[in-house]
């Protein structure tokens, strides 16, 4: 892996710019995969007219014959691009339709071309969106199956050998699956601001939501009262996440590039303008950015794409105004200002105190830590129960096992115990977590057992009542 | 003018003559419908196109009586000397940009920007700013500039601030020209949509006055057959109707090229088209016998433009190319010193290799040779070790641009499912070798690909063969918008209300073949319009909250370009 070297070198902090990172030669890529032949239902938000506007102001803008920019063609991420993120039940075909594998396939193409150093940055501008998918998949979520950002980091790190890589997600809604997936690793810091989880789904995102044991800090919610202006993300921003970024030292940014904190999103109420989210993106300086939600198909998706993708190829955005915008439309009122500075100070601590935290929880839970949670799926109507074992190790973040069991309008679902031992794992834990494997598939207490082994790349599906097992 | 399809007709006198205007050589042929008459080529005169034709004329028509022909096609290369030679006319240019990217980001000259926008589905967002235009319309008066090219964004789906504006322009001066853009072209992508209507605007006057010596030296020599000219996506288009739209003939040599390939070639095979010329070597891409199109428009020098075109690569080597050698390092091209040292030139080339090893039979061998001999020297080896070289060279580069054209085709960007789904084209295995050069370096190339090589009989004025045989092209894209009740014709800016917001996407199909129709009709070239095809066909549901408002429909129909019936008739088994 000479090659990713070459890339640690290529992203260090030296260079100026906002986030500290300067912008790398080269265009910038974009795959726009709008799935016009897909949808959940024909009236959700979730259909083919999403992003037709976007196409139509992408496309007369002539924004891709720029040479800034570099247009790639999407491609199916395999099974086992898929099997690195998620336990899906009752499998990974099941779970993920051709959709699904292109919005995540796409995202592989542009890291190949980063790595390549055939472009500076990359714009995944595709659909359907996958950051309320979590570890486990039972169904689908949030309108998500697949999580196209997990997909992406999960291949960043074994096929290029990546290790610190930092997601920032700025849709509306917490992204409450990347978190799950992230929630136990202390190289991936998850930072999600959104709308407050009291007002909207999926309500979670509190501040109180910082990682695992031993990934303490490594999570942080910011979550943002409703009608929240451009000037109080912009604080939180440059107050909060851009220094905390700088202190993490990623050898990656990555964006999960929600729109709906627009003011004209029907599923939030946030006052976000394209200026704003174009402002955000060029102090962000993120390396990939993968679309998420936004739901306003005429009146935010072709402006805000269109002022995002200017922004990362270093192109002027300042022309992109929406007909009913003007810059004094929304302000910052002082109660609002208030609230942000006190989340901001609170998680500006926490961050200070995180390696305190993670050794005094060390000491407090011994060599292992268990949770058991419900989790429901909004779209599919399913509710999950989750018993979830980690093992707290002091040479690596430890390996995870999960018993699932789900049900859907009182019907049970397949279920599933699931191994996954993590990219970092040390030979022990490496060790026990293929035994731990092992004795489940004798103990025949679920439909299915799971081994994702992201240190050998390996993934196993072992179904109990045929006693066969397949690899992805 | 209309045009007589000469169904099934030979041996009966019907003659066709294609004509390709070329750079260094005028090519010409004379066709009874199914077989090659006579053919010729002559040295361009570049100040005497008309006369360079003539003399071509005059070697085809020897054995035949004009009132004979039937049709006579030309293909031309006038609009890109024009331009390459800075002699287009001076445009005036008035932008509507509204919100979006910034007009200086798009490369385009400098233009008066004034306010007014319509939006993505045509509806206005910010009304024209008539004050803005009639002081855009006096500023460019008092540069001395009389043509106006006026561009809206979104204006191709909703023309009326182009049209108030173009209203404005004239009523400050009359004798103004102007064109709006929705007149132009009516696809997605504003500052392609500039740069075509400005490069019309450049051309017409000086493409209108070829038009006329060319009308008036056929007539001269007695012809009286509609007059065709050749556009870059290898249709024909009547010459007066090509007035409109000059720009569509640039480009016009290549696809006479492939199209020739495509007459020459069995019937539905897959190739890559080689058309080795003097100093530059032309490639395309045909697909079961369709040459494929550029996904986007052609590129026009340093503009790119909405014109359709076939995906040609232009790579700038040809059998006239200089041949250098430094110290070890031989180069071929990118220029020309000249003609070939075995017909006089002062330079070695391509050619002179060639005629170092026998493989052609051509001007003087001991002049090949001795240029031959000085690039030898400094390569260290001998005039056929060199010769050899420098055939290898060429093919090799060729070989090069044949892959990168391939994986260019492979990585087209789609924006659905079942296209990322759908079974990859099989790559070509045959290579179709036409043009002076292709006898000796088609094969060459082929070989270093793996390729099958084909140089057909008549390859050396498959150009003017094409251009002969070529079909007329014409195509349509109808809009609908049934929550608004409006529909657009994009290419003719007409519009109007929907009568039946229920329409289908059959029926609009069906409108649209009628439109096309009425269209074909117009220009003279109604009894093509049987073959339209319905090329691109999408309709969207809106859906607001979650209920239905409406359908947006989008349908482009088109008249493909092809080999004319009798031809393919007689080469079809
Ligand atoms: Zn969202
Ligand atoms: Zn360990």
């Amino acid at each position: 892996m000479a090659n990713s070297a070459d890339r640690h070198s290529a992203h260090s902090r030296s260079a100026p710019g906002a986030s500290g990172r300067g912008r790398a030669a080269g265009p910038t890529g974009l795959i726009f995969f709008p799935a016009f032949d897909w949808a959940i239902s024909p009236t959700h938000p979730e259909r083919e007219e999403r992003l037709l506007y976007t196409r139509d102001q992408i496309f007369e803008e002539g924004l891709l014959d720029l040479p800034q920019l570099a247009e790639y063609r999407p491609r199916l991420a395999d099974h086992h691009d898929i099997a690195r993120a998620h336990f899906c039940v009752p499998s990974i075909e099941a779970q993920s339709t051709e959709a699904h594998r292109i919005a995540a396939g796409s995202t592989l193409v542009l890291v190949d071309a980063l790595e390549k150093a055939d472009i500076a940055n990359g714009f995944a501008l595709v659909r359907p969106p996958g950051h309320h998918a979590m570890r486990v998949v039972h169904g689908n979520r949030g309108f998500c199956n697949i999580n196209n950002m997990a997909v992406m980091v999960e291949y960043l790190r074994t096929v290029y050998g990546h290790r610190r890589i930092a997601i920032v997600d700025t849709d509306v809604h917490h992204g409450d699956g990347t978190q799950d997936i992230y929630w136990n690793d202390p190289d991936v810091l998850f930072i999600s601001f959104h709308q407050d989880g009291r007002t909207l789904y999926p309500g979670s995102g509190f501040v109180e939501e910082m990682g695992g044991p031993n990934a303490l800090g490594r999570t942080i919610n910011i979550p943002l009262p409703p009608e929240t202006p451009d000037e109080g993300i912009h604080f939180v921003l440059d107050e909060l996440v851009l220094p905390v970024l700088a202190d993490f030292a990623p050898e990656l940014v990555l964006n999960s590039a929600g729109q709906d904190n627009h003011f004209t999103d029907p599923l939030a109420n946030m006052c976000f303008s394209a200026q704003g989210y174009a402002h955000l993106n060029e102090k962000l300086r993120p390396d990939l950015c993968v679309l998420e939600g936004g739901y306003a198909v005429e009146t935010a998706l072709p402006y805000v794409n269109t002022a995002i993708i200017q922004a990362m190829a270093g192109l002027d955005y300042s022309h992109v105004i929406e007909p009913d915008w003007a810059p004094d439309k929304f302000t910052l009122k002082p109660s609002v200002k208030r609230g942000l500075e006190s989340v901001v100070s609170q998680l500006l601590g926490i961050w200070r105190q995180r390696e305190p935290m993670v050794e005094a929880a060390r000491a407090k839970l011994g060599d292992h830590y268990r949770r058991q949670r419900m989790v429901f799926y909004d779209t599919d109507m399913i509710e999950e129960h989750q018993e979830e074992l980690v093992r707290l190790c002091r040479e690596c973040p430890g390996f995870i096992t999960l018993s699932t069991r789900a049900e859907q309008a009182y019907n049970p679902l397949p279920s599933a115990f699931c191994v996954s031992v993590p990219i970092q794992a040390c030979p022990r834990c490496a060790r026990e977590a293929a035994a731990v494997y092992q004795e489940h598939k004798v103990a025949q207490k679920h439909d299915y057992v799971l081994l994702q082994d992201r240190l050998r790349d390996r993934h196993l599906r072992f179904h109990s009542a045929t006693q066969e097992e397949m690899e992805y | 003018m209309s045009e007589h399809r000469a169904q099934g007709a030979t041996g009966d006198g019907r003659m066709l003559i294609g004509i390709d205007v070329g750079g260094t050589t005028t090519d010409a042929v004379l066709i009874d419908g199914r077989r090659v008459v006579s053919e010729a080529a002559v040295a361009t005169a570049p100040h005497n196109l008309a006369g360079s034709v003539l003399r071509a004329l005059d070697c085809i028509l020897e054995s035949i009586r004009p009132t004979q022909v039937q049709r006579i096609v030309l293909s031309t290369t006038v609009i890109t000397n024009l331009l390459a030679e800075n002699k287009a006319e001076p445009v005036g240019l008035i932008l509507l940009p509204g919100p979006g990217a910034n007009p200086s980001d798009y490369g385009l000259p400098p233009a008066h920007i004034v306010h007014g926008a319509v939006d993505y589905r045509g509806r206005e967002i910010a009304p024209l700013d008539e004050a803005g235009v009639r002081a855009a319309g006096a500023a460019l008066r008092a540069e001395g500039l009389s043509r106006v090219a006026v561009v809206g964004k979104f204006c191709q789906r909703n023309p009326q601030h182009e049209r108030s504006a173009k209203a404005l322009l004239l009523e400050e001066s009359p004798d103004a020209v102007v064109e709006c853009g929705h007149m132009v072209s009516a696809r997605l992508n504003f500052p392609r949509r500039v740069a075509t209507t400005l490069l019309t605007l450049a051309t017409r006057d000086h493409y209108g006055e070829y038009a006329r010596e060319m009308s008036r030296a056929l007539r001269e020599r007695g012809l009286c057959a509609p007059i065709f000219v050749l556009k870059a996506d290898g249709g024909t288009l009547p010459l007066d109707y090509s007035l409109r739209t000059p720009v569509e003939t640039i480009f016009s040599g290549p696809a006479a090229s492939t199209m020739g390939a495509v007459a020459l070639a069995p019937p539905g095979e897959s190739f890559v088209m080689l058309d080795v010329g003097g100093t530059t070597t032309d490639l395309a891409l045909v697909l079961d016998g369709q040459p494929l199109l550029a996904s986007k428009g052609a590129r026009v020098h340093d503009l790119l433009t909405h014109v359709r075109s076939f995906a040609v690569k232009s790579v700038p080597v040809g059998g006239d190319s200089a041949v250098r050698a430094h110290e070890g390092v031989l180069t071929v091209g990118p220029d020309r010193m000249g003609p070939p040292a075995c017909l006089g030139g002062p330079f070695p080339t391509p050619t002179d290799a060639l005629r170092v090893l026998g493989a052609i039979d051509l001007g003087n061998a001991e002049a090949a040779r001795s240029a031959m001999a000085e690039v030898a020297v400094a390569l260290g080896t001998g005039p056929e070790g060199a010769s050899r070289r420098v055939v290898d060279a060429l093919a090799s580069t060729i070989a090069g641009e044949v892959e990168t054209m391939f994986a260019h085709w492979r990585d087209e960007p789609v924006y659905r499912i079942w296209e990322v789904l759908r079974e990859e084209h099989a790559r070509p295995a045959l290579l179709v070798g036409v043009g002076g050069g292709a006898p000796s370096l088609a094969p060459a190339a082929a070989s270093l690909l793996g390729m099958k090589c084909l140089v057909p009989e008549h390859a050396a004025v498959a150009n003017a063969l094409g251009a002969a045989l070529s079909r007329p092209t014409m195509a349509l894209t109808l809009s609908m918008d049934t929550s608004q009740g409006t529909w657009v014709a994009e290419e003719d800016g007409r519009g109007g209300r929907l009568e039946d917001l229920r329409l289908s996407l059959a029926g609009a199909e069906h409108m649209a073949l009628e439109m096309l129709a009425a269209r074909a009709e117009e220009a003279g070239i109604g009894s093509y319009a049987g073959d339209a095809l319905v090329t691109h066909s999408e309709v969207f549901n809106m859906v607001r909250g979650y209920s239905t408002i409406g359908r947006l429909l989008d349908v482009t129909v088109e008249i493909p370009a092809g080999i004319l019936n009798d031809w393919s008739a007689a080469h079809g088994e």
